[in-house]
């Protein structure tokens, strides 16, 4: 058996194997990441077969532990807690995916504009992303998402507008470098618009880096998104994981042994659908910049 | 040194004057009645002289920039006004609370500055070992970590299941305590929420300490330093560690302005009264003035935190001083 497997040619080579093990612990983590986001995907999709019951409905007395019939046992209204938890990835991706696509296309826009632009529109977009990322953060989205109001849009447009700032910065520092290249000089050259140098030789090179930034901004965003539901400014319509807490936080159910059940799931999912982003972003930027 | 200085002051003047006008402008811009939105009363209860009494108090039957310049008097002079909720002066409100969000953020920026380093120092010197990766993959998944939910764990386990320590408020109410036992209570209150905000600081130290040791390993001065025969303990010490340590302080106070931020899910978490504690129950009594006064105090806080970063930093690397 071990002399089989020695004897495949080309698998070892001397001296190869440390630098070797470092990409693929990071495709290791990827993968893994990949996984998680995959399996949260089909539960959102497929919550109304999953899900034992309607998580808007009563279906049981009150604050009931763990049964037969309800797995996580119910709330302080007696829905079924399960349920909730099922429906709940619902929110968290779509706030998640809609605010970092907000944020993508306002990041990429205001990047490649100040690093193909960088003297004048470049320094004041660039001024005006040094403010954002100065002011605090939590304080500065509490008070948008109290002046705007509880919805869930309103939560996508609060986050998206708050977290473009920082993979603006990177995409920008990109451009800056290739603006000077020769192909990009080469067609201007030869008479290319600013228009079709961005749009044929700029972007399809910062394609990858901005996706990069994309994923990381979704596993940020997921995390926003529960924190402000958590603080009760969230959607109140809407069941998601933060909202399950802030009503355990609310009812001190964390106070009571209820807490492994009401309080220990939810948070688990949130991290869970956060780290699959945070893995998968970070195998992309290894690829890119390897830092291991 | 002292023109970059500067350069950076004026950046954060702007900042400072872009926080006043949002505060003045978002109440006065958003659907709804203003009046609502800037003094946090319900108007609708109220009689039509008492609305045009509170209307001429805050200013609103005024031309527009003569209510912004008014605003920029009355921040400029400290001159907070005072809660229509509560009838009390929002300085006193926010004096009182400051204190306590000092003592959790700064108490776990430096735990969590001291755990980073060394860990991150460790994991750039094992480069590639499995202890690096195993480090790296933990904090990578530190970082997703709700810091919410954390808090509530840990109040469950530490807090209500073992009784060790006290699950909310930051004294005993009514506090017996005198002298070194008060400290000692204040200190039993304040570990769970330090705690908390110290492992979510860990991660950011840890790997700003690593990068910058990395980047240091591989300079040509550490290869000198080896090649004239230092011990590994010297290099370690006396040239990787000192060199990597400058960017990670100026990390630090940014992480300040992050943990003073995060301060807001961390007290409502451990019912802790301070700042953070303050701005959400202005945000939920919709008692708006001392919303916005918090949110201008977090506003100069963070400001402060990055000028003294900007002044630290050419005092701890020399070669900061030269450009």
């Amino acid at each position: 058996m071990t002399a089989d497997s020695s004897a495949l040619p080309g698998d070892v080579r001397p001296g190869g194997r440390r630098k070797r093990r470092l990409p693929t612990l990071a495709n290791r983590l990827g993968i893994l990441g990949g996984v998680m986001v995959a399996s949260l995907v089909f539960m959102a999709i497929f919550a109304p077969w999953l899900a034992p019951y309607d998580p808007t409905e009563r279906v049981g007395l009150p604050f009931q532990p763990p049964s037969s019939e309800h797995w996580l046992g119910t709330n302080d209204v007696g829905q079924d807690l399960l349920s909730e938890l099922i429906y709940g990835s619902r929110v968290s991706l779509t706030v998640g995916i809609v605010a970092a696509v907000v944020a993508l296309i306002l990041g990429t826009t205001v990047g490649v504009l100040a690093g193909y632009y960088p003297k004048r529109l470049g320094r004041i977009l660039m001024q005006s992303v040094d403010v954002i990322l100065i002011l605090p953060f939590l304080p500065l989205l509490i008070v948008l998402a109290a002046y705007l109001g509880r919805s869930l849009l309103n939560t996508i447009i609060v986050i998206g507008i708050l977290i473009w700032a920082a993979p603006s910065r990177i995409i920008r520092s990109q451009v800056l470098s290739l603006r000077s290249r020769e192909y990009v000089l080469a067609s201007k050259t030869m008479g290319a618009s600013d228009r079709w140098a961005i749009v044929r030789h700029v972007l399809p090179r910062t394609a990858l880096l901005a996706t990069g930034s994309f994923v990381r901004a979704v596993s940020t965003a997921i995390l926003i998104e529960a924190a402000l539901s958590f603080l009760g400014l969230g959607d109140p319509l809407q069941k998601s994981w933060g909202s399950i807490l802030f009503w355990a936080q609310a009812r001190g159910a964390f106070l009571t042994p209820a807490w492994k059940w009401w309080v220990l799931p939810p948070g688990l999912m949130i991290m869970l659908a956060s780290l699959g982003f945070a893995l998968i972003a970070f195998a992309m930027e290894e690829r890119i910049n390897p830092r291991l | 040194m002292l023109r970059r200085g500067l350069g950076n002051v004026n950046r954060y003047l702007l900042v400072f004057a872009i926080a006043v006008s949002l505060n003045f402008f978002l109440p006065r811009l958003m659907p709804g009645n203003p009046l609502a939105l800037i003094a946090g009363v319900d108007v609708g209860l109220m009689t039509a002289a008492e609305r045009a009494e509170l209307i001429e108090q805050v200013g609103l039957d005024q031309p527009l920039l003569a209510q912004f310049l008014d605003y920029w008097k009355s921040v400029l002079t400290f001159d907070l006004g005072y809660s229509y909720r509560s009838g009390r002066p929002i300085s006193e409100m926010i004096s009182e609370r400051l204190p306590w969000t000092l003592l959790i953020t700064v108490g776990s920026l430096m735990m969590a500055s001291v755990v980073g380093i060394v860990l991150g120092g460790i994991s750039a010197w094992r480069r590639g070992k499995k202890s690096d990766l195993g480090l790296l993959s933990g904090m990578i998944s530190l970082q997703s970590l709700p810091s919410f939910w954390l808090g509530m764990l840990l109040i469950s386990v530490f807090a209500v299941q073992l009784g060790w320590f006290p699950s909310f408020g930051a004294e005993t109410p009514a506090s017996p305590y005198e002298g070194w036992d008060r400290v000692e209570d204040i200190l039993r209150h304040a570990f769970l929420p330090i705690v908390t905000l110290t492992i979510l600081s860990i991660p950011g130290a840890y790997l700003t300490m690593r990068y910058a040791m990395l980047e240091v390993l591989g300079s040509d001065f550490i290869r000198t330093a080896r090649s004239k025969g230092a011990s590994e303990r010297r290099v370690l010490f006396g040239h990787v560690a000192r060199n990597a340590i400058a960017p990670v302080l100026t990390f630090l106070a940014i992480r300040f302005a992050f943990a003073f931020g995060g301060s807001v899910i961390i007290e409502t978490v451990f019912s802790y009264p301070g700042l953070g504690r303050l701005i959400f129950e202005s945000v939920s009594g919709r008692d708006y003035p001392v919303m916005q006064a918090a949110f201008l105090v977090f506003t100069v806080a963070v400001l402060v935190a990055n000028l003294f970063a900007d002044m630290m930093y050419p005092i701890i690397d020399p070669r900061m001083r030269v450009r």
